[in-house]
């Protein structure tokens, strides 16, 4: 006989293994207006949307967190955006699968770039060459 | 701007269809609910959300539904969702049936 524990335990691997239900699509040349509907569902909008069940755990914030989260702030103290313009970059607009996939704050400093790059402030490469000069000075190369 | 809404009215959130960008959550379109809280006026959010800030400004309210009334199987009748919408996303409430 399993004891409760392990029963809870089993109900919690099967729910991370359970099948899911997709359709796969690739650029095709027709949609029904019910499938333009359900793209355009806003994907912050998550309400009510099936999930298996979530493990919580206790997180404190990260250094970089609070870095990118007083960056989006003194942002917003400097009128250069405000949260609901971070919220519509950060949530909407990545699209589901980073939505779902990138970490909380990694999505905070995405919707930075993203406002910066639209309102120019910064162009696309000196994004992408700031980038490169970081990652090798992390790799211990010279920039 | 004056408030449509008072305190205790029974509202409907309106079914419009969204794209880009909303905070009116979809599971409250179509809905019945009652005015617990007004506000003062702001932008709203879908003005806001691209740093229009010439955009539209309306009074906002918190609407309470009745959990069962947003979940067809929500079985504990007493419970409630609060949530906040801006004044053009409310109509007068539909007739009970």
């Amino acid at each position: 006989m399993s004891q409760p524990a392990d029963v809870a335990r089993l109900k919690e691997q099967i729910a991370a293994i359970e099948p899911a239900i997709r359709t796969p699509l690739d650029g095709p040349y027709d949609i029904t207006n019910d499938l333009f509907r359900t793209l355009m569902q806003i994907d912050h909008d998550l309400g009510g949307e099936p999930a298996v069940s979530v493990q919580y755990l206790e997180k404190e914030e990260l250094d970089w967190e609070l870095n990118v989260y007083v960056t989006c702030e003194t942002l917003g103290w400097r009128h250069v955006w405000n949260s609901e313009e971070r919220r519509r970059l950060g949530n909407c607009e990545l699209g589901r699968t980073m939505y779902l996939g990138i970490p909380y704050y990694g999505r905070w400093i995405l919707a930075v770039a993203m406002m910066l790059l639209d309102k120019h402030h910064i162009t696309l490469p000196e994004l992408t060459d700031k980038m490169d000069e970081v990652r090798a000075r992390y790799e211990g190369r010279a920039a | 701007m004056s408030s449509r809404y008072n305190v205790g009215d029974r509202v409907t959130i309106r079914e419009q269809f969204s794209i880009f960008y909303t905070r009116t959550q979809a599971y409250t379109r179509g809905r019945m609910g009652t005015v617990v809280q007004q506000f003062e006026t702001g932008l709203i959010p879908e003005d806001e959300a691209y740093g229009n800030e010439d955009g539209r400004v309306e009074p906002f309210y918190k609407v309470r539904f009745r959990q069962a009334d947003l979940w067809p199987e929500y079985s504990f009748p007493a419970d409630t969702l609060e949530t906040e919408f801006s004044e053009s996303w409310l109509l007068p409430a539909r007739e009970e049936p």
